[in-house]
């Protein structure tokens, strides 16, 4: 397992889809942070949930997807099954690179924007979050960029397609659970790219707010897991027996 | 046991057999041609070896073993699959070491195999800038990786010019004479017939002829005879009076069915003066085709 971890970790840095969605993760949330603490008034400024906004959950079940679905849109898939024939420790191989790669790029993102954002704050004389806040804001965001890149692993494996597996996180995570946060929030809570990485992450104002404060933590974090397990499962069971013709 | 065996290997999909019972083996030190026109199942069958198609019945393996159930498998197979493909924007030289890595195969072996299918000033570039020669050169190196007993190549030419298509039938016949075992399918006769010490030929899924490649293809007992006679009118009479069919071929008479001993017997028997007498050998391609079934 760890030969196949390796690989799929040199695979994921020898690709420029990378660089760029790390890039655009980084970028994004870095002008989020320093938009909001720059321009809102400072008492308006929430430093918890504004560094919970660690845009890299948006882009690492896409760079996810994107990756495992480039296997069958570069008909590379048969030379790696051939290379290791285990094709459910293969997936598992991916899922784990993928958690690994979403836990160091939320790290670098999330360390980028508390600094950002630390330093805009006391500049302009607000008052700072003490480092047991940050740790506890670290560990969330790092917890849910893991369970979305394993997410995104399960759903490229299913779909196959490219444009469809990143249409369809995109819709669910943009249309789909915001519509269903509006109209029945206690489904929403469960969804598995918005609503329980929310609750996950604890965040308790802002638009989010609505949607987390009906998971406590623990359960949201369970259905994260629950929702990563059953796509690993169904994406399990669809490899082992798909031929690769 | 052979270092690859197919036995009674069928496999369906859907209403279609795409392999129906098909049994052969493959020799170490051996090149052996997996011949048919598109659609016989070749690559089907290549992929059923290789564990990327389920058998629907029957088995192929690999010393007794599937290729999913071998040890090291990149270590004891290396394939060249037909639509060899990369991701376009990693290097030869990254591809290569992922497969290492994988396969567990030392770092140092990349350098090696890049070598020795010429790829070496090219390895940092990103393969989306390949040409189709490249590309099939660097498919060939990943299946070289592990330093395999038994190699399978999926249509290798495909794509190659013809210095690139004498260099690959150099290479298999090195890989050979150091013992492994390479199996090659073509749908084209004429650029494996140099390299190719057996073959296997199969149509519609099914085996039509598994041996040497003259055994297979030459095929003697069906030979004709090429006689130019003197008097060739009597010399026709004289031979369908003894069963035997001819055809005119300009002033020259080929007799079907017929050996030149037999043709010269006949001849001297009858006093016609022979001035010219030769085996006509049926081409490889046409006994290729006879076998298969295809148009010739």
């Amino acid at each position: 397992m760890t030969r196949l971890l390796h690989a799929e970790l040199i695979k994921l840095r020898t690709t420029r889809t990378f660089v760029a969605l790390t890039g655009c993760a980084l970028a994004a949330s870095l002008l989020l942070v320093i938009l909001t603490a720059s321009l809102s008034t400072i008492d308006e400024v929430d430093l918890r949930t504004l560094f919970a906004s660690d845009l890299s959950s948006v882009f690492i079940p896409l760079l996810a997807a994107i990756a495992v679905t480039g296997e069958w849109r570069h008909r590379t898939i048969a030379s790696s099954v051939l290379a290791a024939p285990d094709r459910v420790r293969m997936l598992a191989a991916k899922t784990l690179a993928y958690a690994l790669a979403g836990v160091v790029i939320s790290l670098a993102v999330t360390a980028s924007i508390m600094l950002a954002g630390t330093l805009i704050v006391s500049g302009r004389g607000g008052t700072t979050l003490g480092l047991s806040v940050l740790a506890d804001v670290l560990w969330r965001n790092l917890a849910v960029a893991a369970l979305l890149g394993a997410l995104g692993v399960g759903v490229g494996t299913l779909l196959r397609n490219q444009i469809v597996a990143v249409t369809g996180l995109l819709i669910v995570g943009f249309a789909i659970e915001p519509m269903l946060a509006t109209l029945v929030p206690e489904v929403a809570h469960f969804g598995p790219l918005v609503g329980a990485p929310s609750g996950i992450l604890d965040i308790t104002s802002g638009s989010a707010g609505a949607l987390s404060a009906a998971l406590a933590p623990a359960l949201a974090a369970t259905v994260s897991i629950a929702w990563a397990s059953a796509t690993f499962a169904a994406a399990a069971a669809l490899l082992r027996r798909r031929d690769l013709v | 046991m052979a270092p690859v065996e197919v036995r009674d290997l069928c496999k369906q999909f859907g209403d279609h057999a795409a392999i129906d019972n098909l049994s052969f083996d493959v020799e170490a030190g051996r090149v052996t041609g997996f011949l048919g026109p598109n659609g016989a199942g070749k690559s089907t069958t290549l992929r059923a070896l290789l564990g990327l198609v389920r058998p629907s019945s029957g088995s192929a393996t690999f010393g007794g073993l599937r290729y999913d159930e071998l040890e090291q498998p990149a270590a004891r197979v290396g394939a060249v699959l037909e639509d060899a493909s990369f991701h376009p924007g990693r290097s030869a030289r990254n591809h290569l070491r992922v497969l290492a890595v994988t396969g567990g195969h030392p770092a140092g072996r990349v350098d090696d195999v890049l070598a020795i299918v010429g790829l070496g000033d090219a390895a940092d570039r990103r393969v989306k800038g390949y040409s189709l020669g490249m590309r099939q050169r660097l498919a060939i190196a990943a299946a070289l990786l592990g330093d395999p007993e038994v190699l399978i190549l999926d249509e290798p030419t495909n794509g190659l010019d013809p210095p690139g298509i004498s260099w690959m039938r150099e290479l298999l016949r090195r890989q050979a004479a150091d013992g492994r075992a390479v199996l090659v399918s073509s749908h084209f006769l004429a650029e494996v017939a140099q390299s190719v010490d057996d073959v296997v030929v199969i149509a519609d899924g099914r085996l039509r002829a598994q041996g040497t490649l003259d055994m297979v293809l030459g095929d003697g007992d069906v030979c004709a005879t090429e006689v130019r006679a003197q008097d060739p009118g009597r010399l026709t009479a004289a031979l369908q009076r003894r069963g035997h069919s001819i055809q005119r071929d300009g002033d020259m008479l080929v007799v079907l069915d017929a050996t030149p001993e037999r043709v010269g017997q006949i001849a001297r028997e009858e006093h016609v003066a022979v001035l010219g007498l030769a085996p006509r050998v049926r081409s490889l391609e046409a006994a290729f085709f006879a076998l298969t079934g295809a148009p010739a």
